[in-house]
Parts: C-alpha cells; sequence; structure tokens
C-alpha cells in the first residue's frame, strides 16, 4: 500500500519541483518569478496543443519522446521511495535501469538526427560526449556501493538489512558519493554549469536545441521524462543522504520531501551563483566527479577492509 | 552516529582534489582556507574522549585561526593586489592533475598498509590522508608556473606534514610547540612571498616564474 502511494506522490509531484528551482533563481535576480505550478501549466497547455511534423523527418521522430518518457517513468518504478519497497526490483536492475535510461537518450538523440537539422546534429554530439563520461562517474559509484553492502538493486540499497547509510562504518565516504552525484546530477539533467535551460541561443545549447523540432505533446513528454529524471536523480541523493528507516511511513515521507525539496533548491542555488562552463571544462568537471567516487572506491579496498 | 573524524579527513581528501583541478586562483585560496580549518580541526576528534588541557585549546584555536583565517586572508590580498585571475599555462594540464591525484591516492593507500607501523587504532585513514596531502603539495609546486601558486602547494605539503605529525605521535604539547613554531615561519614566510610577488609584479608585469629563470645578473 505505502508502495503506491509514494510511487503516485512521486508521479504527481515531479513538475512541482522544478517551478522551486525558478522560484530560487527568481528570488536571486530580485524578481518575483513564475508561480510554483508553472510546469504543471506548461505540460497542460502543450497538452492541448495540436502537433507539427516536417515533412523530411520519419517514423523516429515521432518514437523519440514516448520512449524517452516511458523510459523516465520505468526507472520510478523500481525506486523505493521514501523507503518503502519498490514497486518491482530484482538483483541486478540498477544495470538495467541505467542503460533503459541510455536508451531513452538514444532515441532523444536519433530523433534529433531525424530532423537532419545541422544545430540538432550539434547538440546531439555533445549530448552523448558528456553523458558517456558521466556513465563512467555513475559505475563507479554501482562499484563502491557494491564493496559496501554488497546488492545490486536499488531496492536492497536502502531498505534491506545492510542498507547505505552515512551512520554506517565508512560513512563517511559517502560525502564524496552525494557531491559526486550532484555533479552527475547537473550533467545528466543539463542543469546550469554543465548546460544551461534558459539559454536562448541554439549554438551553446546542448540539450534543448534536440528538442527544438517537437510541439505541442510531444515537447510535454520530453519535459515530463525530464521532470521525472531529474526527480529520480535528487530522490536518488536524498536516500543516500537519510536512510529513511523511521517507524512510520507518514514521517518517512515528510522527511523525504522535505530533504528532496533542499536539493532542488541547492541546485537553483547553483544555478544562480555560477556561470556556465566553457565547452572544453565540462568534460574535466565531470572526470572530477569520477575522481571523487574513485577516491571512496580507492579507500574501501585499502582500509577499510 | 557518523564517524566526524572520517568525514573531516574526507573533507580534507576533497579539499586537494578540488585544488588539483581548480583553474581561479581565488577558488584555490578558498579551498586552502577550508582545508586548513580541516586539517587543524582532526586533532580534536582524533583524541577521543581524554580531556583536553587548556593550554592543548589554546593552541588548537590559535592554529585554526592562523592556517583557516590569516594566512589565506594574506594570499587573498595578495592575489588581488597582483591581479591575476587565474593560472592560463600550467606545466601539467588539469585533467592530468586529476589522474596525478588518484594515482597519488592509491600510492599512498599502498604506502600506509605496507609500512606497518603500530598506529593506534583509525589512524590508517589520517596517514593515507597526510601522505596525500603532502604529496599532492609537492606536485602542486611542480605544475604550476605561477609563483602564487606554489607557495599555495607549499602551504598544501605543510598542512600533510602537520598531519603525519598528529598521525605518529601520541599526543603532547611539545609537538604543538614545534608545529607551532613553524607555523609562525610558514605565516612570516607567506607575508613576505605577497610582498615580492607585489614589487615582482610591479617590475615585470608578471609573476610567472618560468619568465623569472630567464633573468641574468
Amino acid at each position: 500500500m505505502e508502495t503506491y502511494i509514494t510511487l503516485a506522490l512521486a508521479i504527481v509531484t515531479a513538475p512541482l519541483f522544478p517551478g522551486i528551482i525558478l522560484k530560487v533563481k527568481a528570488f536571486f535576480a530580485g524578481k518575483q518569478g513564475p508561480p510554483l505550478f508553472i510546469k504543471y501549466f506548461t505540460v497542460m497547455k502543450l497538452l492541448r496543443k495540436g502537433s507539427v511534423y516536417s515533412t523530411s523527418t520519419s517514423f523516429v521522430f515521432k518514437l523519440g519522446p514516448t520512449v524517452s518518457f516511458t523510459t523516465a517513468l520505468i526507472v520510478l518504478l523500481f525506486f523505493p521511495f521514501a523507503g518503502s519497497m519498490p514497486l518491482f526490483s530484482f538483483h541486478g536492475d540498477v544495470i538495467v535501469l541505467f542503460y533503459i535510461m541510455g536508451i531513452g537518450r538514444f532515441f532523444t538523440v536519433i530523433a534529433a538526427l531525424d530532423t537532419a537539422s545541422p544545430f540538432e546534429g550539434m547538440g546531439a554530439a555533445r549530448e552523448v560526449f558528456f553523458s558517456t563520461i558521466a556513465e563512467v562517474t555513475i559505475f563507479t559509484i554501482l562499484i563502491l556501493f557494491y564493496r559496501l553492502n554488497g546488492s545490486l538493486s536499488f531496492g536492497e540499497y536502502f531498505t534491506g538489512e545492510t542498507h547505505i547509510s552515512p551512520m554506517n562504518a565508512s560513512g563517511a565516504l559517502l560525502l564524496f558519493v552525494i557531491v559526486a552525484l550532484f555533479m552527475v546530477l547537473l550533467t545528466e539533467n543539463s542543469r546550469v554549469p554543465v548546460d544551461d535551460p534558459a539559454t536562448h541561443l541554439e549554438l551553446t545549447m546542448i540539450h534543448e536545441v534536440m528538442i527544438l523540432d517537437h510541439s505541442g505533446p510531444d515537447l510535454a513528454l520530453i519535459e515530463l521524462g525530464s521532470f521525472y529524471k531529474l526527480f529520480f536523480y535528487s530522490a536518488f541523493i536524498t536516500h543516500i543522504i537519510c536512510p529513511f528507516t523511521f517507524a512510520s511511513g507518514a514521517v518517512n515521507g515528510l522527511i523525504f520531501f522535505a530533504i528532496l525539496t533542499c536539493i532542488y533548491i541547492a541546485i537553483g542555488l547553483t544555478e544562480s551563483i555560477m556561470a556556465r562552463f566553457k565547452m572544453d571544462l565540462v568534460p574535466q568537471f565531470i572526470l572530477t566527479s569520477f575522481a571523487l567516487v574513485f577516491f571512496a572506491a580507492i579507500l574501501t579496498m585499502g582500509v577499510l577492509q | 552516529m557518523i564517524n566526524v573524524t572520517e568525514s573531516i579527513l574526507v573533507i580534507t581528501l576533497l579539499s586537494v582534489l578540488l585544488s588539483l583541478g581548480s583553474t581561479r586562483l581565488i577558488a584555490l585560496v578558498k579551498i586552502m582556507a577550508l582545508q586548513g580549518i580541516m586539517v587543524s580541526l582532526t586533532p580534536l576528534f582524533l583524541r577521543g574522549d581524554d580531556s583536553l588541557g587548556s593550554g592543548a585549546i589554546i593552541f588548537f584555536q590559535i592554529m585554526i585561526l592562523i592556517k583557516g583565517l590569516l594566512i589565506p586572508s594574506l594570499l587573498y590580498m595578495a592575489v588581488k593586489k597582483i591581479a591575476i585571475k587565474r593560472e592560463i599555462e600550467p606545466i601539467i594540464g588539469y585533467h592530468a592533475s586529476i589522474l596525478v591525484g588518484l594515482v597519488i591516492l592509491i600510492i599512498s593507500v599502498f604506502i600506509t598498509s605496507h609500512l606497518r607501523l603500530s598506529l593506534p587504532a583509525g589512524h590508517d585513514m589520517v596517514l593515507i590522508t597526510a601522505i596525500t596531502t603532502m604529496a599532492a603539495g609537492f606536485f602542486l609546486m611542480m605544475a604550476r608556473s605561477k609563483a602564487i601558486t606554489q607557495v599555495i602547494g607549499y602551504l598544501m605539503l605543510e598542512n600533510g606534514i602537520y598531519l603525519i605529525g598528529t598521525a605518529l605521535t601520541k599526543h603532547s604539547h611539545t609537538l604543538y610547540v614545534v608545529e607551532f613554531g613553524v607555523l609562525l615561519d610558514l605565516l612570516v614566510g607567506v607575508m613576505i612571498m605577497g610582498i615580492i610577488l607585489h614589487n615582482i609584479n610591479s617590475a615585470f608585469d608578471d609573476a610567472d616564474t618560468t619568465l623569472l629563470r630567464r633573468l641574468k645578473d
């Protein structure tokens, strides 16, 4: 029962949180900012519209948004929100899930290439390049988690007997993971130091340029998919910061959403106080996150055995 | 309970890695301030439940003041005065520096496990952090061309040595008196460096040490 409630809450509230990021940015700019529910309005507006398809595109272009939305949704089904049991879980599901997200990205990329627009090809090349490096970090995190608790599924990471928690032995190493995962979050969801979601120049875009040709319900699906992806990464960090092992489900849920809000505020803060990197600095940024997790992995092998 | 000592050491390692990858000098100075504070906090938490003498507490407080506040602010003033914003052409690039940082860490884990020192329990991590910090500071001195970055590398080296001291010794006041003397030297050194850098900069329009090498009598 708890599983269904938390999952439903996650799916319903995911578009709310990007509104928080916008509010934080508006606060720093001294503006009032859009209303908190702006993303719901956007999605509803887009769903009411019709789609326009260029005559030069094929079925691949129409497939892209659907697949990227579905993959983002599938990942949520496997995640133990607020410490409740995940809806589905099996040994090794993390690897499958990260590759399912890879499929989502692949379809976004080929839909972008299908439009034969030079800008979109450029954005696709960048997106693929950066997320390839980010994958190294993610899989090093998985290796580290395997060493820490010997499991390979989100359910076992955060709900089992030997769940991952900063309170455990060698929990201090999770500091590295939190910082690295936050950097991966910024990269994978095209947030500010890597990509600027609010930019208006195609030449400097990474993610946004790939979806320029999508319109109406297609764009709504892409937006929803990106909200779910961001929600998934933030929830992942939340669970590493605080294991949800309190007695009552309601307390778990409250603390979960409180920490989640803090993470979104942190994203907003980063976006407000940082400028985006030059393109050639981005690989270094992602490599730093890899180096951090690798540090932690080495330390588990050397000392804490 | 969260292990405070380990967290502090992990933050120290984090600062070492970030300092190897950071291009801006102001950011580097801020990282050094954080590292200074973390390093001087380490012995406080390492002692466990032993009672601290009032003398020791004063020493630690002065240590935090000098390492975390005084030296970084002097560096900050020096950076502002000579108006260098970033290291443009490091001798070894930033990607390579981060990789070297990883190699240094692996080597220091290896050294620590093979030295077979009779360390008190839980001091392994301190020794690893210490060796890494020291080697990374040494590397920073070699790999960067600006004089101010080399001074920062020297400071990191000193932080590492201080950590080795805390890892290897039973805590006694005499150790801190010696450390304190070293710290005073360092402080004077940083002050003089600031003045000299300012003069070099106004005389030659640049504080790049590779250019200084070409000077002749």
